[in-house]
This record gives structure tokens, sequence and C-alpha cells, in this order.
């Protein structure tokens, strides 16, 4: 009977030592890519496993950009956090000062690799940064460009070639549209608050001080000043003309582009391939229009990117490495790019694009990457603001906006009133951190 | 004689307006789910149904996975209905067949349990959850409802009604309290569980909040998240019919479970209002 | 009250252990947590925290859009409670008439009761949609204003009030219908004699013996409009536009768990607290107070 018992353990042990042995390192990544993006994640992921099979990683989508963050928070004070998680760009600032994360720039030393930064796009690159060094993997990211309608445009009398560089072309064309009675309004914007964002970054203003929140936390906003107030009463008078039509946040604007209610369209380009399949007229897009005789700056990036907790084991740090090396290649890059609209994020995906004929096959996927490249990435304020409280002041810039095209306050008052709030929560913000 | 009729037929009359009325949301939802996504666009609106009925509901149903969000609705409604249950009628036993100085303890927990709705306490109860490892998963779903002092409340009035002879009855036999529990209270409970079951079930299948927060894993969601997943598609227009057949899907088995037990649900209404 | 089983020292506190376990565990200790919470300023990964006294509570109530929120709650909560009584009752009295086939009415309005606050969402949101909405049509057709509840704030809480009303419906006609069976005929009859008419009737014997019924439903309904109707919330508006429906409790939401402001969103529980308390101890005083004159 003792020997039974003794060759069972044994082989008990046997089996054991030689499954552990064999153990995957398993790798959980916490998402928030829904829909068709979901099956495209997965994929890849499925991809990466097969061709390595010491490592697992397993992807979790947990709802939304805010619940994903939300459930990483509550995890982290847990000790059930992920090993890598997808936060919004909002949320950068909270990661950095969260003390939950190793920054992604201090993998490779760790692991004794070189690794060349300069593969990435830039300003991707420098948005994620602090002090030149990067601290979270880029991943999905995008910017906003203008959408328009060509069919409308002809019907008007319009070159549907030609669309408005300016904000006082997109007010004359706006009229010629509506007398035309092609549309009763003109333009809307998805993400308003987000554009407001743009529009400062775009002409090279800073959003808020210590060069936009990156030298050091943020302690005010710079606005209202004369550009801000500029952006504003612009877009009240075109508000209160019928041209600019407020239509809901986020993505709510995109039916009524879709629909032909209205004729123009500031999104971002991760909507770009719904839009073009939804759309029954010709789509257009080009640049976000400017203002005249303003400095010159770049549009923001948006969009997500990829955090590494901190306390990895070195096992675990190599399989994360591993698998953040698979996403910047080439052919990952690229099908993650045409499958769901997110720009490629090395330089390399991009000229493969070009050679390929892509972009010739279908130039509306090269504007917002040709508006981003151009732009100048030397100064804080291009690169685009980092912000604590960052989902906080969006709702008061967006209530500013209604605010101000309602009329009930004028858009000086009202983004004045803003500004107040802002700045209580970045106080509270830095407060909470003991500073 | 004449009054008499006109009153009968104007108060048949106006009851049926109001009933319709009252169906009609659900009738034009149930018609707009019945159609192409094109006519659901018609304007003006189309009033009778179309044929796309099965159609849209296999498309909400895949784009979903509404069938294992609806099992985990079930899991967990059922799963709270009877351990309410068998909690109240545990707790409802010792307030009315025991003497001992804890019985000053049910009018603070009717209390407590009144003014402390999930919202009043969401943070600190989230952040429970997650220490206690319990986030997506059932556990965070069922075990925070488990306690009622409305059922609490329904057994002990119901207890009281029960004649002294049974319990001493039993007594005599030498049953100990708990076999006359079993085998004498429960059984003769039956209409007052069944008035709870289906209270508790309706509530359970309907929650909305608690589970949006502790559930993000789509296999632990439950049916009405799979609504909000429906309203928040990528598509840049609303589909409207699909979003009604899910809806029509979700909103079903309460329903059934209403109208089924709809005379246990009116007597569980009628004890609660003799309180 | 006798005890039926004398000599039992432990079982009883057993039976009750369960409830008072969950409710001690997952009630009031979070809400514990909350209120000391409220006193603090944590960061939100929980790696600083110090000591603010009523900073929270300060920041409160000089915030406009918590004033707001306040208002909003009440106002709404007024429009449910007062448009959803009254409807019932009216509904109520009227199928407990004696004439023959109430009985079917009154089973035909429970239904309501099986449809959550996100199914009437989503269906008043279709009902109500700028585009293909039948309630849109109609309104239009008879009154020529075009209502869009996505952009306009007051038609926003209107239609939410509506949507919340329907909800409601089933439950409060049904207690309203139990409350009316419940008053004595004898009352109603004696006023009858006495030569008052139906209307005074009803609203010098019937209506105050309902009082009962209603703080009960005032009660219910208030907890509705307060917490309930988040689904409905969530579903049809998100709190828009421009925050006029974002009543108290979807604004806790929004700043718990979106807006990453945990100890601000503590004092808002904290408050709620307070509100519900009161409700709560105003119903029982008024239910009290019902059953002393009855006596």
């Amino acid at each position: 009977m003792k020997r039974v018992i003794s060759l069972v353990l044994l082989a008990v042990v046997g089996v054991g030592w030689i499954y552990l042995g064999e153990a995957k390192i398993r790798i959980e990544f916490w998402h928030a890519m829904s829909g068709s993006r979901l099956k495209v994640l997965e994929k890849i992921v499925n991809d990466f496993n097969s061709l390595h099979p010491d490592i697992e990683v397993v992807p979790v989508f947990t709802g939304t950009y805010e619940e994903t963050l939300t459930k990483f928070i509550a995890a982290y004070r847990a000790g059930t956090a992920p090993h890598i998680v997808q936060v919004y760009e909002v949320g950068t600032q909270t990661m950095i000062d969260s003390g939950a994360i190793i920054p992604v720039y201090q993998i490779p030393e760790i692991l004794g690799e070189t690794w060349d930064w300069g593969q990435y796009i830039l300003p991707i690159l420098l948005y994620y940064s602090v002090d030149g060094n990067l601290w979270s993997f880029p991943f999905n990211s995008s910017t906003s460009m203008l959408y328009y309608n060509k069919d409308h445009f002809r019907a008007a009398g319009l070159d549907p070639n030609k669309p408005p560089t300016t904000w006082d072309e997109v007010e004359e064309y706006g009229k010629k549209l509506i007398e035309a009675g092609i549309v009763k309004n003109v333009i809307a914007f998805g993400w308003p608050d987000w554009q407001f964002e743009q529009q400062l970054a775009l002409h090279n203003h800073l959003y808020a001080d210590n060069d936009n929140g990156r030298a050091g936390l943020a302690t005010k906003v710079m606005w209202p000043d004369e550009f801000s107030i500029k952006v504003f009463e612009t877009w009240t008078r075109l508000a209160q003309e019928g041209i600019l039509i407020y239509a809901g946040t986020e993505y709510d604007p995109n039916a009524a582009f879709t629909s032909g209610a209205i004729s123009m369209l500031l999104q971002s380009t991760s909507s770009l391939d719904g839009i073009l399949k939804t759309a029954k007229f010709e789509v257009g897009t080009s640049f976000l229009p400017r203002f005249p005789g303003e400095p010159i700056g770049n549009s923001v990036v948006g969009g997500a990117s990829l955090w590494v907790r901190k306390g990895l084991s070195y096992d675990e740090l190599r399989a994360v490495w591993e698998f953040f090396k698979y996403l910047g290649n080439t052919d990952v890059t690229i099908y993650w790019h045409k499958n769901t609209g997110y720009f490629p994020a090395t330089n390399a995906a991009v000229k493969q694009l070009m050679d390929e004929g892509w972009f010739a096959k279908s130039p509306n996927h090269l504007t917002a990457f040709l508006q981003i490249l151009i732009g100048r990435r030397d100064t804080a304020a291009s690169i685009g603001v980092r912000l604590g409280p960052f989902v906080a002041i969006r709702d008061y810039i967006r209530s500013a906006m209604e605010k101000a095209f309602s009329g009930a306050l004028s858009p000086a008052d009202a983004l004045a009133e803003a500004a107040a709030k802002a700045n209580a929560a970045l106080e509270e913000y830095r407060l909470s951190l003991g500073k | 004689m004449k009054k008499q009729v006109l009153y009968t037929v104007g108060l048949h009359a106006t009851l049926v307006l109001i009933l319709l009325g009252v169906a009609f949301p659900v009738y034009f939802a149930f018609v707009i789910a019945t159609h192409t996504h094109e006519d659901a666009y018609a304007f003006p609106p189309k009033l009778l149904p179309g044929k796309q009925f099965l159609a849209n509901v296999l498309e909400a149903w895949t784009r979903t996975n509404m069938g294992r969000l609806m099992l985990n609705s079930a899991i967990v409604a059922i799963a709270v209905s009877l351990g309410k249950i068998m909690l109240s009628i545990l707790a409802a036993f010792a307030f009315t067949h025991f003497r001992f100085r804890g019985r000053v303890l049910l009018f603070p927990m009717c209390m407590v349990t009144q003014m402390l709705p999930l919202p009043v306490r969401i943070v600190p109860a989230y952040q429970l959850m997650a220490s206690f490892h319990w986030l997506n998963t059932y556990y965070a779903l069922i075990i925070p409802y488990l306690a009622s002092t409305t059922g609490i409340l329904l057994f002990r009035q119901f207890f009281l009604t029960v004649p002294d002879e049974l319990p001493d009855a039993a007594r005599v036999d030498g049953a100990g309290p708990l076999r006359y529990l079993w085998s004498v209270l429960v059984p003769l409970s039956k209409t007052n569980i069944a008035a709870l079951f289906v209270i508790e079930f309706v509530y359970m299948w309907n929650e909305y909040l608690w589970p949006l927060l502790v559930t993000t894993n789509p296999s632990l969601r439950v049916a009405q998240i799979g609504l909000k997943m429906l309203l928040t598609t990528e598509r840049t227009v609303a589909e409207w019919n699909v979003i009604m057949a899910g809806t029509i899907l979700v909103m079903l088995p309460p329903l059934v479970v209403l109208i089924l037990m709809r005379r246990q649900f009116a007597q569980g209404i009628a004890m609660q209002s003799t309180k | 009250m006798q005890a039926r089983f004398p000599g039992y020292r432990i079982l009883p506190y057993l039976l009750v252990f369960p409830s008072v376990a969950v409710i001690i565990i997952f009630l009031v200790a979070p809400f514990i947590q909350a209120a000391i919470q409220s006193f603090r300023q944590t960061s939100p990964f929980g790696t600083v925290s110090s000591f603010v006294g009523i900073r929270q509570y300060q920041l409160l109530f000089s915030d406009p859009t918590y004033m707001r929120s306040l208002l909003t709650s009440w106002y709404f909560g007024l429009l449910v409670i007062l448009g959803g009584l009254s409807l019932s009752l009216f509904i109520a009295v009227l199928v407990t008439r004696k004439v023959r086939g109430m009985a079917f009415y009154q089973v035909a309005f429970i239904w309501t009761y099986a449809l959550s606050p996100a199914v009437a969402g989503v269906i008043w949101a279709l009902l109500f949609d700028p585009a293909i909405g039948i309630g849109t049509y109609v309104f239009s057709k008879l009154t020529g204003f075009s209502i869009n509840f996505t952009i306009q704030g007051a038609t926003a809480i209107l239609i939410l009030a509506a949507a919340a009303i329907w909800n409601m419906l089933g439950y409060n006609v049904c207690f309203y219908i139990a409350g009316l069976q419940n008053v004595p005929r004898e009352l109603e009859e004696a006023a009858r004699v006495d030569g008052a008419g139906p209307w005074r009737t009803f609203w010098l014997i019937t209506f105050p013996m309902l009082s009962p019924t209603t703080a009960f439903l005032v009660f219910v309904n208030t907890i509705y409009a307060f917490f309930q109707v988040f689904g409905l919330i969530d579903i049809m508006t998100k709190g828009g536009p421009g925050g006029a429906t974002e009543i108290l409790v979807y604004k806790l939401y929004r700043d718990a768990f979106i807006r990453v402001r945990y100890n601000y969103a503590s004092a808002q529980s904290v408050v709620l607290f307070l509100i519900v308390a009161a409700t709560a101890i105003f119903q029982l005083w008024v239910s009290t107070r019902r059953a002393v004159y009855l006596r």
C-alpha cells in the first residue's frame, strides 16, 4: 500500500513538475476596445500567443475607457490589477501620478535591451512622454479632422475640392449652403470639448500653465485669454447664425452628418471607416479650420495608450515587452490601422502603406496623418495639455459652450466661469496628491 | 336606468382608452422591432408591424450575446429571491417565536435598510467588492442583496397570525423549532413565499446601477446592461429596430413571471398595505 | 408576546445572524466609510490621504452645478409624485367602482411594474426620438412645435418625468386599489346619507383615509425618483443636455466613477442619506399619526 501511495505521489509531482515547467507566463491585458475593434484586437493577441508559446496574453474587455480606469484603480488598491491596462489620453496625468505603474522607457533598460524610440510617430511619442521619456506605449491614437459632404458642396455651387481652410471660409461657405436651401445647419463638432483643445494647440496656444502641465502639475488654465475668447466668440456667432449646431457630445453628431442633415463635421479619425460605410454621398476630408494670422501649432493626439503595472517579475516584464514589440511590427500595425482607422504608430508602417498605394486608393485615410505630421512638435502648446482632473474640465468647457451658444452667458463670461471651476479642480487634484 | 348604462359604458370606455394609452408605447416599440432599418426610419412613423421581427431578434441576440446576459440575470434574480426568502424566514421566525434581547434589532434593521439605498454607500461598497476580489463575480451581484427587511416584516406579520396551538403541538410532539419551521411554517407560508418571490425576481431582473459597476466582463453582464450595449454601438445611426427587438427580449421574463404570478403579487401588495 | 419556544438562548441569534451580517457588512459599514471619506481628500489610487474637515461640503454647496442638481432632483421628484399619484389615484378610483368588469382592469395595469427603468428609458427614447419618434410627430402635428429632448433641457425633464410616471403607474395603481378597498364603506355611505355629493365625499372622507397609502407611495415614489431612475437617465439622456437632467444620483455616479472624485462624491452620498432619512422619518410620522387619529 505504501508503495502505491508513493508511486502515485511521485507521478503527481512529476506531472506537476512538467506542467509547471511548461507553464506559460500569463499577462492580463485590460482594454476598452468594443465592437469590431474587439475582434481585431483578439486576432492580434491570438497571433502573438501562437508565435510565443511560452507567453499567454489574456485580453479582457473591461468596458468603456472610464469603466476600465475605474476598475483598474479599484483593482490596484485591492491588489488584483492586471499587467497591462489601456487608458485613454485624458487619464494620462492620473496614471503618471498613480504610483501604480512603471514607465515603459525603463523596461528595455531593465531587460538589457536597446530600443529605438525613433521608430514611432513623433507627435504620439511626445504626447505620452515626461521630460523626454516615454511613459506609456502608443497603441491606438487618432486626431481630429474636417469631414465634409462633397455632394452638398456641388449642389451649392462650391468647389468640392476646395473645402474651407479658415473659420471665415466656414462661415462664408455655410451661408451659401443655407441660402441654397441644402441644409438648415452646416457644421457640428464631435467631442466639442476636444475641439476646443484642438484649436488652442493648432495655433500654438497653451491650454494650461507649467508648459501645458508637462513641466509640472498645472495650477491654472490659461483661458480666458484673447485667443480663446476669439475662438468662443467665433463659434458663438456661427451658432447664432445657425451655421454651427451643437449636436451632442462624442459621436452623437455623426448621425447628422451621415444622414445629410449637415454638410460638415469636426470629428475623430477613428470615425472615418464608419462614416465612409454609412454615408451615401461622396465624403471629403481636410485639415481642421484655422484662424488666419495666428501662429502655427499642431492638432492634438487622442485615443489611448498602454500602461504597465509596477511590481512585475522579470519574466513578466520580458513577456510584456515582447508583446509591445509585436504590436509595433509593421504588419501588425498596418492590420490594426486598416481595420480600425487608428493611426499606425510607426514610421515604417506609414512608409509601407504609402508604398502599397493605400493612401492613393483612399486619400481620406491620409488627411489626419498629414495634418499631424506637418504641424510643429517642438512646443508644449502644440503637443497638447496634460491635466489631472481632465474629465471634469472637459465637462466645464462643454457647459461653457452650451451657455455661450444659447446666449445665456457671453462667450467671455462663459469661459471665465468654466476657468474658475477648472482652477478649483486643479487645486483639488494637487491637494489630493499632498502637493 | 339609462343613467346607469351611460355610467357603465362611460367608465369602461375611459378605462379602455387609458389602458390603450398606457400600452401604446410598448406596442410602438414592438412595431419598430418588426421592421427593417429603413422602414423603422420612415416618417411619418409606421404603425403596423412588419416582417423582420425574428431577424431583428436574432441580430440583437448575437450582437450582445443576449443568451448569456439573460442567463446571468436569471441566475442572479433567482438566487437573490430564494436567498432573501430564506434569510427573511429565518429572521422573522426568530423575531416571532423566541424571547431574546436581540428582538430590539428589528426596528433599527428596518430603518437602516430603508435609509441606506445603494447610492448612499456606493463608492465604499464598490471598493469593498474590489477588496473581496468579488468584482466580476456572481458574489458581488448576489450577496449584498440578501437581506430584506420587507421580507422579514412580511413573514413576521404572517407568523404572528399562526395560532399558538401549532407550535405548542409541535413542542409536545418533541419537535425542535427548526423542524417546526421547516415542516409546518414554511408550507403554510407558500403564498407569502410566492409573493415575495415574484416581487424580488422582478426587482433583481431590473437592477441597473450595481451590475453596471461591479461587472464589466461581458460574460458576467446582465440583461439590463445588454440594453445599454445595444444603444452604444459604433454605428453612426441608432438601429432602433434591433434595439427594440433586444428590449422586448429583456422585458419578457419579468413580464411573464408577473403575469403568471399576478395573484400572488396582488396579495403581496395587499399584505404590505395593511401594515 | 409569548415566546413560543422558550429556553433557546443561542438559536434565535443564529437565525438572525445572516441578515444582520449582510446589513452590517454591505450597508452600514460602507456608509460609515463614505461618511469618513467625505471629510478627507484622497488621491485616486489611494496613495495619499489627508483630513480636510468640511472642505468637501463647502465645495458642494458653493458649486452651482450641485445646487442645480439639487433643484432639478426636487423638481423632477415633484413631477413624478404629483403627476404619478394623481393619475394613479384617478385610475384606482375608476376601477374600484361597483360596476361589472372592473376586476379585469384591476389586474390589467399590473404589468407595467415588470418594466425596468432602463426598458422604460429605451421605449420612451424611441417614442420621442427627434427623427422617428411617434410622440415627436404627434406633438408637432398638434402644436406645431418640434421638440427635441436631446438638445432642449426643459423638454428632457418633462419627457423623463412622463417616462417615470408611466413606469411606476402599475405599482401606484395597485396600492391605491388596495388602499381604497380598505376604506370602510360605512363612512362613505354615511357621508352620502348626509347629502354629500361624490366629489365632497371623496375629498373629505376617502382621501384622508388614504393618507397612510399616500404617505407610503410618496416615500416609495421619492426613492424611485431619486434613485431608481438612474437606469432611465443613463439610457435616455446621461444627465444631459448640458446637465439639465443630472439629478443627484447621476451626478454622484459621474463624480465618483467618471471624474474620479471619490471624496467629493462621498460628501454627496451623505447629503443624499440625510434627504432619504428625512423622508423616511416623515413617512413614519404621517402613518403613525394617521393610525392614532383612526383610533
